[in-house]
């Protein structure tokens, strides 16, 4: 196949055509986005597997082609970046498809099924000279491009815990929509419900433990009291995760079940400590006190309130300027990524961490499923 | 002859299957999903042999032809109702592809009712008053309506498309508001509710409801009636109150609502004040109003049952009776 014109003449500025493939979901969020830098990149065509959904992506956000065969959109549209936003279970087989055709790929999280899985596509990236990134779209969030900055200012000293909490809530439509249906997909990924999620709470983690392997001991269980007698009662809901490296640790928590659902990180150095609140988009710090006896144990919570009200006076003049958005991380991403394109720069994430964090999973599903009913002879 | 219901769980559904036990119709299959909640059926089916559950999914064309077996004639009731548009979607018109291409392999395939909505129509562009009936232009700019009107439209089309080409028995039912104890308890063509407060905008526009029962036996009618084919038949009751006459009766006898009342000109207003901050903060809030979906919903129109009628069907509880019936189980 010929190559792409963006690949042949990297310094032209024209936007990047991106096609996306797999029209679920988060399809929409990739598309919506995408219309919002119009001079970086446009969205040339949709696909899926199912020509109605392609369809409707299309029709609703006036996408100019739609398609129902990747490897023909491949061939016509001729893309310079491909959005694989599919079940985890083709990730694999469309980036090595996509790489082959010359294009740079955007692959949603998780990354691939496996560690081996992720190596090949970051093998053939790395042969094809085609640059690959994957939907960490949290770790571009607002607040965590400030929680990075206060690091790298010193604000915190030497970081050397790291806690990231997940809370995801099953009642929601897609947590109802798994746990309807047995031949759901996500019964059929290595991790299954941690394997579609906790990306999102290890990348904060590894962002800090620098360590090619570090020690990891997870710890799973299912708390939900209902049975179905099939695939599903296999499924674990809590999961804790400690992670060891040589001076950094970090301690992950994925809970179906504690409320409210919190989605938070704490990184704690050897100055301060550094909260980030990911739903209420709010960075504070704790620090020692400064004065001293019962004074000095008054004093903190007015500065803490004061900095929580500064948060939000902050975030309503981001909203009053119209930024304030959902989808700030993944926009962020996209836009790093297509600089790292048009300028052949590093990409936002490293094939390093996409690598490590692929491992990291590997290794927790491997101890989670020692664990899991199925082991136990219950399925 | 053998009928199945999809949906059958439904609000919908289950008045669809008391309607043709009612007529006599049997056997009769439910398609039921592992999701669903079938609990009042299995009961139902305990004290009629003619009633079955038939546990599976529309997922696939082989799914869909499981569930049909040897039915004559297919209630097709399943939708999505809410959610995600790829939800909306999968659930509303990829199910429906998966029913076509299951049925389309029987040697004979059944004839099949399907159940749209008022939302195909292109409302948006008529003038105050207008009837609507099942000679009103369908939607020219579907991306422009809400979610499920969009899934409603490309599921009656896809449904064409097949006739077209596979030439099966359809007939299309398009009911308007449907309402009756366990519905909806204010349509939002009366109003929404907005944190508490309620926005009634719906005024004077008459409401096409249909009570539940009554839009179910105009679903078996179609089934049962020869002469259907390729047609489509509206379905909404005498005697149709105003939406402010349906808020003032729901406040009596049901409970009292913190209510505004916004004129249509006002709620045209808003919902261009909206749809410019939608654009402006490159949908920062979504766009919960623009002017065209609020001239769809809450324009204002007149309505017809009589091309229904002509098929012999009448409402067998009035809308007096059906409000009565409504507002007394949402008091208690």
């Amino acid at each position: 196949m010929k190559q792409n014109s963006q690949s042949r003449s990297p310094g032209a500025r024209r936007p990047l055509r991106v096609a996306i493939v797999g029209c679920g979901k988060i399809a929409d969020g990739h598309v919506d986005e995408i219309r919002k830098m119009p001079e970086q990149a446009q969205v040339v065509a949709v696909c899926d597997r199912e020509g109605l959904m392609a369809e409707q992506l299309a029709t609703r956000f006036a996408v100019p082609a739609h398609y129902d065969d990747f490897a023909h959109m491949l061939e016509q549209e001729r893309p310079d970046v491909v959005h694989v936003t599919t079940p985890p279970q083709s990730h694999a087989a469309l980036a090595l498809q996509a790489l082959a055709a010359g294009c740079h790929v955007y692959v949603e999280k998780p990354f691939a099924l496996d560690g081996a899985q992720a190596a090949q596509i970051v093998a053939a990236a790395e042969s094809q000279r085609r640059k690959i990134t994957v939907g960490y779209s949290s770790l571009f969030d607002p607040p965590i491009l400030r929680l990075r900055e206060m690091v790298a200012e010193g604000l915190l000293g030497e970081p050397l815990h790291v806690e990231s909490f997940y809370g995801y809530n099953l009642d929601g439509p897609f947590g109802k929509a798994l746990l309807a249906d047995p031949g759901h997909w996500v019964h059929g990924l290595p991790g299954k419900l941690f394997h579609n999620i906790i990306d999102h709470m290890l990348n904060k983690i590894v962002d800090f433990v620098p360590d090619d392997v570090p020690q990891v001991t997870a710890l799973a269980s299912a708390l939900r009291p209902e049975r179905s007698g099939d695939e599903r009662d296999t499924m674990m809901d809590e999961l804790r995760v400690l992670v060891r490296g040589q001076r950094v640790t970090g301690y992950g928590t994925f809970s179906s079940h504690i409320r409210p659902a919190a989605q938070f990180v704490r990184v704690y150095g050897t100055r301060n400590i550094a909260h980030v609140d990911l739903l209420a988009r709010t960075v504070t710090l704790e620090s020692s006190p400064k004065l001293p006896s019962a004074i000095g144990r008054l004093v903190p919570p007015f500065e803490q309130a004061s900095a929580l009200v500064g948060q939000g006076l902050s975030n309503l003049g981001r909203f009053l300027r119209s930024d304030f958005q959902y989808f700030a991380g993944l926009r962020h991403l996209m836009s790093l990524f297509f600089d790292s394109i048009v300028n052949d720069g590093p990409a936002p994430i490293s094939h390093r961490d996409i690598l490590r964090i692929s491992w990291m999973m590997d290794e927790i599903f491997r101890q989670v499923r020692a664990q899991s009913p199925a082991a136990e002879g219950i399925a | 002859m053998t009928a199945l219901v999809t949906g059958a769980t439904g609000f919908l559904g289950g008045a669809v299957v008391a309607r043709l036990l009612a007529h006599g119709t049997e056997p009769i299959r439910c398609l039921v999903r592992a999701s669903s909640r079938a609990a009042r059926l299995e009961r139902l089916a305990e004290s009629h042999a003619e009633l079955s559950l038939v546990h599976g999914s529309l997922a696939s064309p082989e799914a869909a032809l499981a569930a049909i077996g040897d039915a004559d004639l297919v209630y097709h009731l399943a939708a999505g109702t809410g959610g995600a548009a790829a939800d909306l979607f999968l659930n509303t018109v990829v199910a429906s592809k998966n029913l076509l291409e299951g049925l389309l392999r029987r040697p004979q395939p059944p004839k099949v009712v399907l159940v749209s909505s008022f939302g195909v129509y292109g409302t948006a562009g008529l003038a105050r008053g207008a009837l609507v009936d099942e000679d009103t232009a369908l939607e020219a700019h579907p991306e422009r309506r809400d979610l499920y009107s969009q899934a409603k439209l490309r599921q009656e089309k896809l449904f064409r498309e097949y006739r077209d080409r596979h030439g099966f028995p359809l007939t299309v039912v398009r009911p308007g508001v449907i309402y009756g104890p366990g519905g909806t308890p204010i349509s939002s063509r009366v109003g929404l509710n907005l944190a508490g407060l309620f926005l009634h905008l719906g005024g004077r526009n008459l409401l096409p409801l249909t009570y539940v029962d009554n839009c179910a036996e105009a679903l078996v009618v179609a089934g049962a009636r020869g002469g259907t084919d390729g047609q489509v038949y509206n379905v909404v009751d005498d005697d149709l109150p105003t939406c402010a006459d349906y808020l003032r009766r729901y406040q009596r006898e049901v409970r009292a609502l913190r209510a505004i009342r916004l004129p249509y000109p006002v709620s045209q207003a808003l919902s261009w004040l909206c749809e410019r901050y939608y654009e402006h903060s490159q949908g920062q809030l979504p766009a919960f109003f623009t002017p065209y979906r609020t001239a769809a919903s809450w324009g204002g129109n007149r309505f017809s049952n009589a091309k229904l009628k002509s098929l012999g069907w009448q409402p067998i509880v009035s809308t007096d009776e059906g409000l009565r019936r409504t507002f007394a189980a949402l008091a208690s």
